[in-house]
């Protein structure tokens, strides 16, 4: 991800106020399951999935998990 | 077993003895299916089809027949006397498999290849030439290219043939070899690659000398491992094919997957090919003799410690269901691997046009089957225990990096003989051998032969193929 610390901790969980962390994240997808570092409420654990990641790397995963 | 699909499914087959057409229908008994035919004159005949799960009846991927764009041939006799490919034909080409030799350098007591004959008997360079333009105007350059044999290694101008495969456009060419010649000379893969050549299918039945020693009468695991080596300094993408017989190496299955993964990414994957019976067989081989492919998909998952599973497998997209499986995977850094189909395709289960899955499969086998375009990292270490935590999924950046090299395709063709072959089969192959006239004949057609020997095609023009 090309978010500084900073730069998340500036932005606030919706539900909790907290401001985010990074977090090893881990999760399946498709037929895969993968680890990434991604923003998360310390509390509440939500994730912020970015438009740049989920157009990125997870499409990019998804094109590679497909059936020929 | 669901009652209503435990009805038989009628297609049609031919007679051992005659090889007259006669109809035939797949009996579902239980866990196994077999194909059950009788001929008027020469009596029935019972052969095994497929064995317990994943079940027939499910393993389905159905098509709308394409008819091949340019057919040498017209139908005159009815299938399978008229290839071809002649109008009726269902399916596109996907390889194109040419025998530019009958010698060989060894003399293996599976196979019929005449290794006593001289060089003058190989076509010539201007027939292969003749049959490279005939293909291309047929199938267009897109397709496979394997040369075969024969050893096609025996060949002096093997380079030569390679060189004019590319000037005829084809962007594909693969030699199917026992790497004999590949391992004794280290300098020949390097040739071969320059000569344009793109991947190797290297028979490679076990990872120990007993299973050569019964299979080919010697040992030889030495020079496959040497071959190997050769081929992946050359970067030409090589691909393990076992032939499997009953009671020989199916224990070597998942010891053959580990030996192709710790390989990979210069190893690209493993096609199975369970034995199938040509020549003369005075009775019908026993079904004892016969291996499926759900056995294969379930020694797979068995004999891997479940590193691949039954689920990642899937029937083909181009080919008959009944012909193949396959399964793509990633090997991971730490051992482990991902699979990156799954049967999930299928299930919408609605007809597409058996010439799209013709197209997927070329440019998925073209690329999957040469070397990785970018340069190879060192041999990971697939099956070994590698790292403390190897139940850790990889991180996203590492897969997304390794699925550039690392993909391993495992596959699986039952070649059909005269005892089960199912002419549905056969009318919507995609894999066409060329005939020395230039007519394209279904793989399993070119090879059949009636029970005592007489072939269906090989060295027969279509005026002497009727019945
Ligand atoms: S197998 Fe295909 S090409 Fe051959 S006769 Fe049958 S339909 Fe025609
Ligand atoms: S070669 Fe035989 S087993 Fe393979 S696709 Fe053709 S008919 Fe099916
Ligand atoms: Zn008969």
């Amino acid at each position: 991800m090309k978010f500084s610390e900073e730069e998340i901790q500036n932005w606030k969980c919706e539900t909790c106020g907290e401001g985010l962390v990074m977090r090893k994240v881990e999760f399946s997808y498709m037929k895969g399951s993968f680890h990434a570092e991604l923003p998360a409420c310390p509390k509440c654990g939500l994730v912020l999935i970015t438009e740049e990641l989920a157009m990125g790397k997870m499409a990019e995963a998804e094109k590679a998990l497909e059936d020929k | 077993m669901n009652e209503a699909v435990a009805k038989p499914w009628s297609t049609e087959s031919l007679c051992p003895v005659c090889l007259k057409r006669i109809s035939a229908e797949r009996v579902i008994d239980g866990q196994e299916v077999w194909l059950v035919k009788s001929c008027p004159e020469h009596g029935e005949t019972r052969t095994v089809l497929w064995r317990g799960e994943p079940d027939l009846p499910g393993w389905q991927r159905p098509k709308i027949p394409s008819q091949p764009p340019v057919c040498f041939t017209e139908p005159q006799f009815g299938c399978p006397y008229d290839c071809g490919l002649c109008s009726n034909h269902g399916q596109h080409s996907c390889s194109a498999l040419f025998e530019i030799t009958s010698r060989c350098n060894m003399n293996c007591p599976v196979c019929f290849a005449d290794s006593g004959s001289s060089a003058e008997s190989d076509p010539s360079l201007d027939t292969i030439e003749t049959w490279l333009k005939s293909v291309r105007r047929a199938c267009g350059d897109h397709i496979v290219i394997q040369l075969s044999g024969g050893e096609p290694t025996v060949r002096e101008d093997l380079p030569d043939i390679i060189r004019m495969v590319r000037a005829e456009g084809f962007g594909f060419v693969q030699v199917n070899t026992n790497g004999l010649r590949l391992s004794g000379d280290p300098a020949y893969a390097g040739q071969l690659q320059e000569a344009g050549l793109t991947s190797v299918f290297l028979q490679f039945d076990g990872t120990t000398d007993e299973v050569y020693r019964r299979l080919r009468g010697r040992t030889l695991l030495d020079e496959k491992v040497q071959a190997i080596e050769n081929c992946m300094q050359s970067r030409l993408g090589v691909v393990l094919v076992p032939t499997l017989v009953p009671g020989l190496n199916q224990d070597d299955i998942g010891n053959i997957l580990r030996f192709g993964m710790e390989r990979a990414p210069g190893v690209r994957g493993v096609h199975f090919q369970p034995v199938s019976y040509f020549g003369r067989y005075p009775s019908a081989p026993d079904n004892t003799q016969r291996l499926t492919l759900p056995e294969i998909i379930r020694a797979i998952e068995q004999q891997t410690e479940e590193l691949m599973k039954v689920e990642d497998f899937a029937p083909p997209g181009c080919e008959h269901s009944h012909c193949s499986f396959h399964g793509n995977f990633v090997v991971l850094d730490n051992g482990k691997v991902m699979p990156l189909s799954s049967q999930n395709a299928t299930c919408c289960n609605k007809p597409s046009p058996a010439a799209e899955g013709a197209m997927k499969s070329t440019r998925f086998l073209t690329h999957q089957w040469a070397a990785p375009e970018i340069e190879m990292p060192p041999a990971s270490k697939a099956g070994k225990e590698k790292c403390c935590d190897c139940s850790e999924p990889p991180s996203l950046d590492d897969f997304l990096n390794r699925i550039k090299t690392h993909t391993f395709a495992v596959s699986g063709m039952a070649f059909q003989d005269v005892w089960n072959v199912d002419l549905e089969r056969t009318r919507n192959c995609c894999i066409h051998v060329v005939a020395p006239d230039g007519r394209l004949v279904p793989f399993c057609l070119y090879n059949l032969t009636s029970a005592d020997g007489h072939p269906l095609y090989r060295g027969k023009s279509h005026a002497d193929i009727a019945p």
